[in-house]
């Protein structure tokens, strides 16, 4: 089951706000620093979480090439990728790389929040926070 | 008894610190607990049986490779939670006795493969048990022949895998250490044919090894650059076996040991490491490292001893990778020089200290003998500082096993007694 629940009360959140194209991570407002992955509350201080949308900015750790036969809950190969975000670079997240090819990707390169459609091969779409090499718009 | 030499504070002081995880305070037991005895079923693919009958076997057998019998052992250690282990009521039901027997969930392969020694030695000290065994045994073959499940169940099953990295594809394990792979090729220069010496030489010692399962299988550079990539840059050959098969090992004290029949193997230090942050390792701060960094130099404190004095080695090797990382880890190398430390035969079990090698997963470890979870690892150390292996390593007199459950490592340095 790859399908995320967009009503679990402590990761639905991150899905619910992905259904909406935006991305948030679990941010403690005191210690003004990511908590991640969410916890009932914040390790430092005990205070409360919200959710703080992310600029969309990072870099990527790394990545690999996943075959059909290693994942069978997709169809064909896809890339999944560890990714640190800017604004919460002691954090990583999992996430996939889109609209690119693997020789043009190397560790550490600027990357650009894409929202994209992830199909899985049983169940539903779902809207989830993807990545693309950051790319300086050339003009017409 | 004697409670050995040094203190907690010695060595943490020894140990040493770290920014991204920590040894566990392990209390020094060093010369205290042998290893009288080793037993193994058979290794296999789907064989039929059930983790439970692997288990018995391997224990019957470890008993008699002792020279005990089933009423002599009044200490039990298994795994808490991977496939079924047995319980003082199985055994006394297989072997028709009925002492009391000390009970614990915190032995088994992995990490425990290790770490069960410690707390073996503390029952021991304790007077709670004369003659403990260890077990550990797998179905998972013949389970993932009947669609009953995989080893990357556990995975699937935690919450915050299952919400924010199965949805993104980033399971099972291997994608895990695929990811991991590619940073350390990236930060450290290893290439996919300095990687290959790993698997290569693990297949090398199975193919001489009665019981390996890739016994009659070759495996040279060329083959392994000729397969397609899983999950790159890790192929099928960088990857553990699924098998069935378990092994056991009787430890008792010193003393004891000497007693039995067999030549012993003593315990001379154990090491046990977290990653802050544990069990996400999505979020461990280090990618191109093992939590092998903060077990090995807890163990080699507790032994008095430096890895350049090891014989043999038996490195967990669910992946390549981890197998090259946690040989790094435990200080055979600096860091980012595996790759180059690997190379021209250094880990063949015929390349001995003598002449610059560490002989490594001698029986073909995870990769090419069995996935019994490291439980083999150990006995293949046993038989090689008894002198009685396959690809027997020559002069083996200190050994150690590293162990992994990626947040946790841990480290068993033996010695021949
Ligand atoms: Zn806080």
């Amino acid at each position: 089951m790859v399908q995320p629940d967009t009503n679990d009360p402590v990761t639905g959140p991150f899905w619910l706000a992905a259904s909406e194209q935006r991305l948030v991570m679990s941010w403690c407002e005191r210690c003004d620093c990511a908590v991640w992955y969410p916890k009932p509350a914040c390790p430092e201080c005990g205070g409360l979480l919200h959710w703080k949308t992310l600029s969309g900015d990072a870099t990527l750790l790394s990545w690999t090439v996943v075959s059909k036969t290693m994942n069978p809950s997709f169809n064909g190969s896809y890339i999944p990728a560890l990714v640190v975000p800017r604004d919460a670079p002691g954090t990583r997240l999992v996430t996939q790389l889109v609209d690119c090819e693997p020789a043009e990707l190397v560790c550490d390169m600027p990357l650009a929040l894409r929202f994209g459609m992830l199909q899985p091969r049983e169940g539903d779409p779902y809207m989830a926070p993807l990545f693309t090499p950051f790319r300086l718009r050339v003009g017409p | 008894m004697s409670v050995s030499g040094q203190s907690l504070e010695q060595l943490v002081r020894r140990a040493g610190y770290f920014d991204w995880g920590s040894a566990v305070p392990l209390e020094d037991i060093r010369g205290e607990v042998a290893i009288a005895g080793i037993g193994e079923t058979p290794y296999s693919g789907p064989s039929g049986r059930n983790a439970r009958d692997l288990c018995l076997e391997a224990v019957a057998a470890a008993i008699a490779d002792a020279g005990l019998q089933p009423a002599d052992i009044d200490g039990l250690m298994v795994s808490k939670g991977i496939a079924d282990q047995i319980t003082p009521e199985d055994f006394h039901a297989h072997f028709g006795t009925s002492q009391p027997i000390w009970f614990s969930r915190e032995g088994g392969g992995m990490i425990w493969a290790a770490t069960s020694a410690h707390a073996a030695a503390q029952a021991l000290r304790r007077g709670e048990a004369r003659h403990i065994v260890n077990v550990f045994a797998v179905d998972w073959a013949s389970r993932r022949a009947d669609g009953r499940g995989t080893p990357g169940d556990w995975h699937a099953s935690e919450v915050m895998k299952a919400h924010f990295e199965l949805p993104f594809g980033w399971y099972p394990q291997p994608v895990y250490f695929a990811t991991f792979a590619r940073r350390y090729m990236h930060e450290f220069g290893l290439t996919e044919r300095q990687l290959a010496a790993l698997p290569v030489a693990f297949r090398r010692h199975a193919n001489r090894h009665p019981g390996a399962v890739m016994r009659e299988k070759s495996l040279s550079v060329e083959d392994y650059l000729d397969r397609a990539p899983l999950a790159d840059p890790l192929r099928m050959e960088d990857c553990c076996l699924i098998s069935d098969g378990g092994a056991a090992y009787v430890y008792t004290s010193v003393e004891r040991a000497r007693d039995l029949r067999q030549r012993p193997v003593i315990v001379e230090g154990v090491g046990r490491g977290i990653v802050d942050g544990a069990p996400y390792i999505s979020q461990q701060k280090q990618i191109t490292a093992t939590p092998q960094t903060f077990a090995a130099p807890w163990a080699f404190a507790m032994a008095d001893a430096n890895p350049g004095e090891l014989d043999v080695i038996a490195v967990y090797d669910c992946f390549s990778i981890t197998a090259l990382m946690q040989i790094e880890d435990m200080g055979l190398c600096s860091k980012g020089e595996g790759g180059h430390f690997i190379q021209d035969g250094r880990l063949d079990f015929d390349r001995p200290r003598s002449r610059g090698g560490i002989p490594c997963n001698t029986h073909g470890g995870l990769l090419s003998h069995a996935y019994v979870l490291g439980i083999a690892h150990v006995v293949e150390l046993v038989k090689q500082l008894r002198g009685e292996a396959v690809n027997q390593v020559e002069n083996a007199e200190l050994a150690a096993y590293a162990g992994f459950t990626a947040d946790e490592g841990s480290t068993l340095v033996l010695r021949r007694g």
